[in-house]
């Protein structure tokens, strides 16, 4: 029956071009508007994190001015000082742990054709890789100690290793950071995460760093970050060293507790860490610090936007409008053959036979428009990304899940349109078409 | 004259349609109303004046490739091989570039060893030439002077004592409009930096800052130990911005091959900074196109139909001496009466969702005038697309009536 009803529906959508033509523009444009935004927002909320979100926390720590808090009343500051970042590393609960910032350098290379470029760099203790579960392709992380003493070592991405040394194992080797030479010890996966959930402060779309080096170097380096450095108190500053032990905030730190108890041992280090300080004169705030997970980062920081939430909300109340259309179109479409159905009810058809006859029309204008939408999404996709010159280059397109939702919501939109039609035409007296036969 | 009754209780019959077509009409307004002053606010803000010369100004910023490099002479080297070059207007350097998206801000007081009560600033130091090289409008006071420059690093310590201003800034710590020659002091700094001279404007690093057009200029060159590069702002005659930007990074390798060079535009980075703006301007329009273009398609579709339904009835009214222009005005009141219902529920309908944005997304609020703009609007297009279908109902000829009776 099912086959007989679709050939059915063809054949009627065939006889009223025009206003089938209608019904199925309206759920294309309804479907392509709503999907091209609900692509956006899905994708600008992917947590790359997510098979670690019950272990990994950001950490904040509220070091902020006495008189008012860093945003808007109650808002901690998103990064550390070096003092304080410092002192977290020294405990041994969380099972991972990272302090790192955003840097940059000239990279060039001793006797090659290599024209010298600034990549950008992190900074960082040697759990990053471990932390954020990122694949090593050659060599490792670099040893403990250098996350305290200076040692000139970098891991490469692969992109940057592909650069440098042609994709081969370039453990071992050389390459000039700034003009100082560094050895290469790792060599990881490629690894770009967007949203960029650990580091949002700078953009929340930018890549992922070139080179990884050590926290170990600030001093030798006389490593500025990168990232934001923000401070609310004017502290005399005339060298480097007074830089370290300001009371400016630049510094991320992320860690990794294995279970709840851990997660409470970590909560009262640091609550105690925090009383000690008062004593000296830190933390001039209420105690207040945060532990939050990566999903839940990527919403306090905003990542998804007002702005992007308006298009959401305005784009179904767009689609909404196309269903109320369609619901209009359809309407008219089925009372005109309404003497079709009175015939087929006078010869035995049962009234759910006319109403799933006309339900599974509906449908087949769902499927075409929702196929037609999905061009219209990829095309709306590809005009954002014009319109934001690269900057959302991965976020701007379909994964096969958005694909499946779209056609999911054309055939949703369009028997929701179609059930009060069906229903109304399978009410269809017939007599009343009988007579005038 | 106007035949509402009868109308009315024709719609009655056809209630449901009738309210599809107000329904969809109601949430259009809802949504265009609301997507209007959305665009309205944004191009506002796109629009303001940012006090430079954005189409003719290039960015170059440059990294030595090794940290061991002599930044001043580099510097003088550089600025004496762009200036010749035919279309330049000025060069000069600079800590950061205008609207970029990055830059360094920090509060100024007109006390001096205060910490509460003053205003934010970005603070840009700039070469002697900034001015010009901005193409910026000073309105009081003197420019800088080559002697006025001091050597800076990253630390924040002032060292010069004279500075440029915004007229936003200016008014903004001394409100009496009498700026010029006074002092302002950094943070519960006691060192005095005199206000030399006022430009108009300068909208500053950040486009989306509540304070942007807070802007001061010191007389220094930035040299960061340990993190050394230079950034340099080329302002040409305009029109000659392309060329110019051509030749420019070739002399300065040139010149000295061992350093990183990235160049830009101001135009660019302003184009950059407000991509977010023109996205949901250009969205948002294309969201009001559309939206317009399926109603009318859908009340002319379904005014068809009524019409192709009602085929007797007009033969009937003409046979009985109706005019044609008596049947089309029963059309387009027909679809006026519904249209107003319709527009009267959407206006309901905008407020709430106004309500509901500026609550929670912190957008602007819905002027009276353009939500009665956006209904009128919506009318008009609701009755031009009846008058369509309304035409060719008036040419229905009486003789219709009398087949197939």
């Amino acid at each position: 029956m099912f086959g007989y009803y679709v050939s059915l529906a063809l054949r009627s959508l065939r006889g009223t071009p025009v206003l089938s033509a209608l019904m199925v523009a309206a759920i294309a444009v309804g479907v392509g508007a709503s999907m091209t935004t609900l692509t956006l927002n899905y994708m600008m909320s992917q947590n790359a994190l997510q098979h670690k979100d019950d272990r990994l926390y950001a950490v904040q720590l509220d070091s902020w001015a006495p008189e008012k808090a860093y945003q808007n009343d109650t808002q901690m500051p998103w990064e550390l000082t070096y003092r304080d970042a410092q002192a977290l590393l020294r405990s041994d609960i969380p099972s991972r742990q990272v302090a790192m910032h955003r840097w940059g350098a000239t990279v060039s290379q001793e006797n090659s054709e290599l024209r010298p470029f600034t990549a950008q760099i992190r900074v960082t203790t040697r759990d990053f890789f471990a932390l954020f579960d990122i694949p090593f392709i050659y060599g490792n992380t670099w040893h403990k100690s250098s996350d305290q003493n200076p040692t000139r070592e970098v891991v490469l991405s692969k992109k940057t290793n592909e650069k440098l040394f042609n994709g081969e194992n370039s453990v071992g080797r050389s390459i000039n950071l700034n003009g100082e030479p560094f050895t290469v010890v790792g060599v990881i996966e490629h690894w770009n995460p967007t949203p960029k959930v650990y580091d949002l402060n700078n953009g929340a779309f930018k890549n992922s760093e070139e080179i990884y080096m050590p926290f170990g170097l600030h001093r030798q380096l006389q490593i500025y970050s990168w990232g934001n450095l923000n401070g609310w108190k004017s502290e005399d500053i005339s060298n480097y060293e007074d830089l370290l032990n300001s009371h400016y905030v630049w510094v991320q730190y992320w860690v990794e507790l294995d279970n709840e108890k851990k997660k409470h041992d970590y909560e009262n280090f640091l609550a105690a860490y925090i009383e000690t300080q008062k004593t000296k004169g830190y933390f001039p705030r209420p105690l207040k610090f945060g532990l939050t997970r990566p999903s839940e980062w990527l919403v306090v920081n905003e990542v998804l936007s007002d702005d992007n939430r308006i298009l959401g909300w305005l784009s179904l109340a767009f689609l909404l409008v196309c269903v109320v259309n369609a619901v209009a179109l359809l309407l008219a479409k089925f009372l005109r053959k309404a003497p079709e159905a009175g015939v087929r009810r006078a010869l035995g058809a049962s009234r759910k036979a006319i109403f799933s006859q006309h339900l599974i029309e509906s449908g087949c204008i769902g499927l075409i428009g929702g196929v037609m939408g999905i061009l219209l999404t990829l095309l709306g996709l590809s005009l954002i990304r014009t319109l934001q010159m690269g900057r959302l280059d991965q976020i701007a397109s379909m994964d096969w899940v958005m694909m499946l939702a779209a056609i999911g919501l054309a055939i949703l939109a369009s028997l929701l349109a179609g059930i009060y039609p069906a229903w109304r035409i399978s009410n269809t007296n017939p007599s009343v078409y009988l007579k005038t036969q | 004259m106007l035949e509402i009754k009868p109308i009315l209780s024709a719609l009655w019959r056809n209630k449901i349609a009738a309210l599809l077509i107000a329904l969809q009409l109601a949430l259009t307004l809802a949504i265009v109303s609301n997507a209007s002053v959305i665009i309205s606010d944004r191009k506002e803000k796109t629009a303001r004046p940012t006090g430079i010369a954005v189409e003719d100004i290039i960015t170059v910023n440059f990294q030595p490739v090794s940290q061991n490099y002599d930044m001043q002479t580099a510097v003088a080297a550089d600025l004496d091989l762009i200036r010749p070059i035919p279309g330049v207007v000025e060069a000069t350097h600079s800590n950061h570039f205008p609207l970029s998206g990055s830059g360094s801000a920090s509060a100024y007081y007109n006390q001096p060893s205060q910490e509460t009560g003053g205003e934010v600033a970005n603070y840009y130091q700039v070469g002697a030439e900034f001015i010009q090289a901005m193409g910026m409008k000073l309105i009081a006071g003197r420019n800088f002077d080559p002697s006025d420059i001091q050597v800076a690093d990253l630390t924040e310590n002032r060292e010069s004592s004279v500075v440029i201003v915004t007229k936003q800034f200016a008014e903004k710590l001394f409100p009496e409009g009498d700026a010029l020659g006074k002092y302002i002091y950094g943070d519960r700094s006691s060192h005095p930096i005199e206000i030399i001279g006022i430009v108009e404007r300068n909208l500053g690093g950040w486009v989306n800052w509540s304070k942007a057009g807070n802007a001061v200029f010191f007389p220094e060159m930035l040299i960061a130990e340990g993190n050394l590069f230079m950034r340099y702002l080329v302002r040409t005659e305009p029109g000659q911005r392309d060329s110019v930007f051509n030749q420019l990074e070739e002399k300065l390798s040139q010149r000295d091959p061992h350093r990183v060079i990235e160049m830009d535009t101001i135009e660019n980075f302003l184009h950059k900074s407000y991509s977010r703006d023109n996205t949901m301007i250009k969205v948002l329009s294309v969201v009001i196109g559309l939206l317009t273009f399926i109603i009318a398609l859908g009340i002319v579709g379904l005014t068809t139909f009524w019409i192709n339904q009602r085929r007797k009835q007009i033969g009937v009214r003409r046979a009985l001496g109706a005019t044609r222009a008596a049947i089309g005005r029963y059309f387009l009141l027909e679809n006026g009466m519904i249209a107003s219902a319709g527009i009267a529920l959407g206006m309901a309908a905008a407020q709430i969702a106004n309500r509901m944005m500026v609550e929670s997304y912190g957008q602007p609020q819905l002027p009276l005038p353009t939500m009665l703009s956006c209904a009128l609007i919506l009318l008009i297009v609701s009755l031009t697309a009846a008058l369509v279908p309304a035409l060719r109902a008036a040419n229905i000829s009486p003789a219709t009536a009398t087949r197939n009776v």
